[in-house]
């Protein structure tokens, strides 16, 4: 159920595709942001997470792995602010580590996907013919799947680990970047400024790096955003299930896992990291939805 | 290790001289009368009408194809079957089918058979079930014991020679494990058809086995009616199940029983059950640095086993250095010295064998990481929690990188064992018999041609070799228990303190929660031994 | 009608023949040799030269990839997935066998799910920015983050565990689907609604609503009748999705629920690496998912608002 939530997003937000390619309206873009007032909780969020996980290792109080069995389960103290887990290790620590792993993770695979599926639908787009029909194909058969059985399959075979998840991920998400980019390009083609520039004898890596990317990409960069939770949930799932992070890795996903033995005694270890996963994937979705609503007033609706 | 197991005790000797320490001796025949670890004690209760038991248990790891089938046998003992002798939950071996026995020599035991005992479906039991049942084992390779086909000859009616294929002196003792049970000859062992005291009523895999109440038992008609086993794989269900009220029997992990709260009481069993890592010593392709034994030293010094009984489980278990319960391997116990947590050791033991540290910490030599696979699954990964991560930290601080493989169920981590990928193999497991020898002997011999399956794989990942050979023999040859301790505490003191082949860690303590309800449930300290009939409910 | 799902399946049978190539192409990410592990499966720890060989052959595995691709979809057509490395039973059987309890799990969820979503998204629409507008949209957003996983546990605890009305695992009686189908229907049913809520909004601005309320019908007969019946489309879309990801197994619901699903099914496969049963549930899911899109493609035909409103106003 995790993982297909990211393409449930990105579904619901294809539907709306058609109307977001206008890039007229960007200049006030981050003008209505702000003036959006969940689109900027959203921000804070995020940009508080971001936070912590880029210092992490300046404001984590303890070493995340260190395993001190004689303060086990403890509670939550002067010395650990929010108690240790099973094997003593201080909760706050591996939560603002954890930080650092999933926003590191899933914002590393939100840049592969647009990086292949914005690269490979440009190209299928511009260029079309037989290179666009064997692509497209390969689309239809990734959109067969829900993003996130494909991606366990992938991940399962090749063993368990958060590269593996990624992987998994990544090479099924850029499907739906790749159909969308394409149709993006194809409707630009044949405007007025590619003309232009072909006109003037711009060559076709010309066209599509100066004249047509800065267009088009943007509305991909507002489906990217609304990706970022869906990915977040996809791979601490997976890290729940045993297919991500790997101990000692301070994962929430994997923390939670650990911690369900103790649900009743010591509910901070299950607590924690559920929390922490919500809030980051409240803020990536309330931020999503301000960027679209920016992007395109019509549909703030 | 609850292998397939074997029950051996010394040899022709039947009075129940090997002892495990901690239990008391029980009375040489019948079901255990004290209700050990039972909310109720003797006083009357009154009983609840409806005597249905539920009971939480693992994974589901019977095997279902036609002619290995070992539905309700093993390694969950529904106890639909019955073997010709028994193991006590104090180790001894008892009267089952078999109410008397006789060595032979050179290698024959002769059973007299109980009278009277009928299958479930009426027909009475005779000789030639206990032949169809070990030719049975036979044509699926010979089982621990070594039978063939012509292993098992009726003498009469009720009367059976069994003589294992090579000299085994041992074979009484294997012959309580559940494995050799005595299934009604010519039958469809998919269908159960035994003669204990429960009869099976519905099996649906992986979900549950649910068995009735079989009022011909011979030893007496069983109190409860039916009880419903449910398969439930993950250990925290389980117990989320037992809070629940909807299961009345639950195991649960060393690591929570303190932290645990609700309408059922605690119960320990005393030590039967062990934990211990083998360090794979002929792995191949990435899977050798077993080899080196600076580096097995090293590991076994690397760990602080106090901490890990005290603190990581709780105190639910004690420590060991012998893996064998020291009552079995008697007064030679104490020759195996064992090995405790000597960080400087550890380290001089790597850097003496030219394992410098890398600038991760990790050591390296000839370009190569001291980076190794421990695998956690035997039998399941739950009972070992918070363990291997906890033994991760501390190989890494002496400079040894380790990760961490869970599998999921047994099945699983013996396919890895068999397929040999991995160094350190971590399981917890339980003498499943009296005879000393009965884990090394299983786990540790050199593998035979044409030997039982799960030996072999052990033996093709650890087996020390000639010298060790030379101990089991003689384990299986010796007639006096002496002898056989002795033997045993040998092949132990080589793998423990010469090869450093076996970390024991601790003597572990099987945990049940328990409903108030339940009466005369008397855990016993080999998991697939556990008896049933005796179960009772109150109002 | 029968024209258009004629069209839709012959374009299905070249993606279907797509699923079929990345399955058969997932095992070749496989570390190890299959030939041993079926070997090891049938209980020979360590198989002889001869016999990895004979059974290579035997299997066709000493042919090049084009050729063995062809014979495992020849099997595959005639219904056989191979065999399980761990069990030795036929994947395909096992799938089968597993599919019905992951189905019904999945159509409850879904349905539930719907109950609960389209009649808040419809009032949250007809009640914008009120309270239960706000609740619904918190409520929503809130549904859409928080992991299942976290969420099956805090069901657990509150309905199992404290008020003891339900059980914890299993699947052995009609109330153990209960709580999986619960935590699954709360996160379809928080992005349906928004869906439904967005749908619905856009549909009350069209154009053609307004001259449905211009003709002079009621204002409740407008919503219900027009606006409704075009986010029908949307929601049917976004339905489908749903359904068809957890036709594909709810893999972590179940595992935390010891249901025994496809979902849970592969997740044990996975871990004991038995690649056959991946294999087979890659081709299994793929092709029930697209059967479930060619019908929520068939469905549009029906919805299709204009064709309707058009109708109607003749």
């Amino acid at each position: 159920m995790i993982g297909t939530k990211s393409r449930d997003t990105l579904a619901e937000s294809i539907t709306d595709a058609h109307a977001l390619a206008p890039a007229s309206a960007r200049p006030g873009v981050f003008r209505a942001l702000l003036a959006h007032r969940t689109g900027v909780a959203g921000l804070v969020i995020v940009a508080g997470v971001a936070l912590i996980a880029i210092a992490a290792p300046l404001i984590a109080p303890d070493d995340p792995t260190r395993v001190d069995a004689l303060r086990r389960l403890a509670p939550p103290s002067a010395e650990t602010l929010l108690g240790t887990d099973n094997l003593g290790r201080d909760i706050l620590s591996r939560l603002i580590w954890g930080a650092r792993l999933s926003l590191g993770t899933a914002g590393l695979a939100a840049v592969l996907i647009l990086t292949i599926g914005v690269g490979l639908g440009m190209v299928a787009g511009f260029y079309g013919g037989l290179l666009d029909d064997l692509l497209m194909r390969i689309v239809d058969v990734l959109l067969a799947f829900p993003a996130l059985i494909l991606a366990l399959a992938i991940a399962g075979v090749l063993g368990p680990s958060i590269t593996s998840v990624m992987i998994g991920i990544v090479a099924v998400a850029w499907a739906d970047y790749a159909r969308v980019m394409r149709g993006q390009v194809l409707s630009a083609r044949e405007r007025q400024y590619v003309e232009a520039a072909r006109a003037i004898g711009a060559g076709n890596t010309r066209i599509l790096a100066r004249h047509l990317l800065p267009n088009v990409l943007p509305p991909i960069l507002v489906l990217a955003s609304l990706e970022m939770g869906g990915l977040i949930l996809a791979i601490s799932g997976l890290s729940f299930l045993g297919l991500g992070a790997q101990p000692p890795t301070p994962e929430w996903g994997a923390m939670l896992n650990d911690g369900r033995a103790f649900i009743a005694a010591a509910p901070q270890l299950m607590i924690y990291p559920g929390l922490s996963i919500s809030i980051v994937v409240v803020g990536f979705n309330l931020l999503g939805d301000g960027l679209r609503d920016a992007f395109d007033p019509h549909l703030r609706i | 290790m609850a292998l397939q197991p074997v029950i051996r005790r010394s040899a022709a000797v039947l009075a129940g001289v090997l002892v495990a320490a901690a239990c008391g001796a029980q009375p040489p025949s019948g079901p255990a009368a004290s209700p050990a670890g039972t909310a109720a004690g003797t006083a009357k209760v009154e009983l609840a009408t409806t005597q249905e038991l539920m009971v939480a248990t693992a994974a589901d790891g019977y095997r279902n194809d036609a002619t290995r089938t070992n539905i309700g046998m093993y390694p969950l003992n529904a106890n639909i079957f019955d073997t010709l002798v028994t193991l006590s939950p104090d180790y001894q071996v008892m009267p089952g089918l078999a109410t008397q026995w006789e060595f032979r020599a050179p290698n024959t035991y002769r059973f007299t058979l109980r009278p009277g005992v009928k299958f479930h479906d009426g027909t009475a039991f005779t000789a030639k079930d206990v032949v169809w049942s070990i030719q049975r084992i036979a044509k699926q390779g010979g089982g621990t014991i070594g039978v063939s086909d012509t292993s098992a000859v009726a003498v009469g009616d009720l009367m059976v020679d069994i003589t294992p294929k090579a000299p085994n002196l041992r074979a009484l003792q294997q012959l309580v494990h559940p494995s050799w049970s005595i299934a009604k000859a010519e039958s469809d062992t998919t269908k159960a058809m035994g003669t204990g005291p429960f009869k099976l009523t519905e099996y649906v895999k992986a979900e549950r086995i649910v068995v009735a109440a079989n009022d011909d038992y011979w030893a007496g008609k069983p109190t409860l009616r039916k009880i419903t086993f449910r398969f439930l794989p993950d250990a925290n269900t389980r117990v989320l199940a037992l809070q629940a009220g909807e299961v009345q029997i639950s195991d649960i992990p060393k690591e929570s029983a303190k932290t645990l709260t609700g309408d059922f009481s605690v119960s320990r069993s005393k030590v039967g059950a062990y934990e211990a890592m083998y360090i794979n010593i002929h792995g191949k392709q990435g899977y050798d640095l077993g080899k080196d034994p600076a580096i097995r030293q090293a590991i076994a010094y690397a760990i602080d086993k106090k901490v890990v009984v005290e603190s990581v489980w709780q105190g639910n278990a004690e420590i060991s250095q012998t893996m064998i319960p020291a009552g079995i391997l008697g007064p030679e116990a104490s020759r195996i010295s064992g090995t405790n947590r000597d960080v400087a050791k550890a380290k001089k033991l790597l850097d003496d064998a030219g394992w410098r540290a890398g600038a991760d910490g990790i050591r390296e030599k000839a370009g190569r990481k001291l980076s190794l696979t421990m695998v956690v699954g035997f039998p399941n990964a739950d009972v070992h929690k918070p363990m291997p991560e906890f033994a991760q930290a501390q190989f890494k601080e002496i400079g040894i990188d380790v990760k961490i493989v869970i599998t999921p169920d047994t099945a699983t981590y013996e396919k890895r064992l068999a397929s040999g990928e991995g160094d350190i193999w971590v399981e917890a497991g339980s003498q499943n018999d009296a005879n000393p020898c009965f884990l090394p002997d299983l786990l540790f011999a050199s593998p035979r041609p044409g030997g039982d399956e799960e030996a072999n794989m052990y033996g093709n990942s650890f087996a020390p070799g000639a010298t060790f050979d030379a101990a089991i023999k003689r384990c299986r040859e010796s007639t006096s228990t002496a002898d056989v301790q002795k033997a045993a505490t040998d092949a132990m003191k080589l793998l423990v303190d010469e090869q450093f082949i076996v970390v024991p860690l601790a003597g572990t303590y099987r945990i049940n929660g328990i409903s108030k309800k339940v009466l005369d449930f008397v855990v016993h300290q080999a998991g697939v031994h556990q008896r049933w009939e005796t179960v009772k409910l109150s109002k | 009608m029968l024209r258009y799902i004629a069209r839709r399946l012959a374009y299905l049978i070249p993606v279907w023949l797509g699923i079929s190539i990345l399955a058969f192409a997932l095992a070749l990410l496989a570390p190890g040799d299959p030939v041993r592990q079926i070997l090891q499966a049938g209980g020979i720890d360590a198989p002889s030269a001869e016999q990895v060989i004979a059974l290579r052959r035997e299997l066709g595995l000493d042919q090049p990839g084009p050729v063995r691709f062809a014979i495992w979809l020849g099997n595959a057509v005639r219904g056989d997935l191979g065999r399980s490395y761990s069990t030795g039973e036929p994947v395909l059987q096992s799938l089968i066998d597993r599919f019905p309890r992951t189905a019904v799990l999945a159509l409850l969820a879904v349905s539930l799910g719907l109950v609960i979503a389209v009649p808040l998204g419809i009032v949250s629409a007809l009640f914008r920015d009120s309270v239960v507008d706000q609740i619904a949209r918190l409520g929503a957003l809130v549904g859409a983050s928080i992991p299942s996983f976290w969420l099956a546990y805090l069901l657990i605890l509150f309905f199992a565990v404290q008020l003891r009305i339900l059980p914890v695992a299993g699947a052995s009686e009609p109330r153990h689907i209960v709580l999986p189908a619960l935590t699954l229907a709360i996160g379809a049913a928080a992005s349906l609604t928004r869906l439904t809520r967005s749908a619905m909004l856009e549909e009350l601005f069209q154009d053609y609503v307004r001259t449905a309320r211009s003709k002079g019908l009621r204002e409740r007969a407008v919503v219900v009748t027009h606006a409704l019946r075009n986010a029908l489309i949307a929601i049917v879309t976004i339905t489908g999705i749903r359904l068809a990801a957890l036709l594909g197994g709810a893999v972590i619901v179940e595992t935390i629920f010891a249901w025994p699903g496809i979902g849970k099914y592969v997740v044990d496969s996975i871990f004991s690496r038995d690649y056959p049963t991946i294999q087979g549930f890659v081709l299994f899911t793929g092709t029930v998912v697209l059967l479930v899109n060619l019908a929520v493609d068939v469905s549009y035909v029906w919805l299709d608002p204009r064709v309707r409103l058009g109708e109607k106003s003749r």
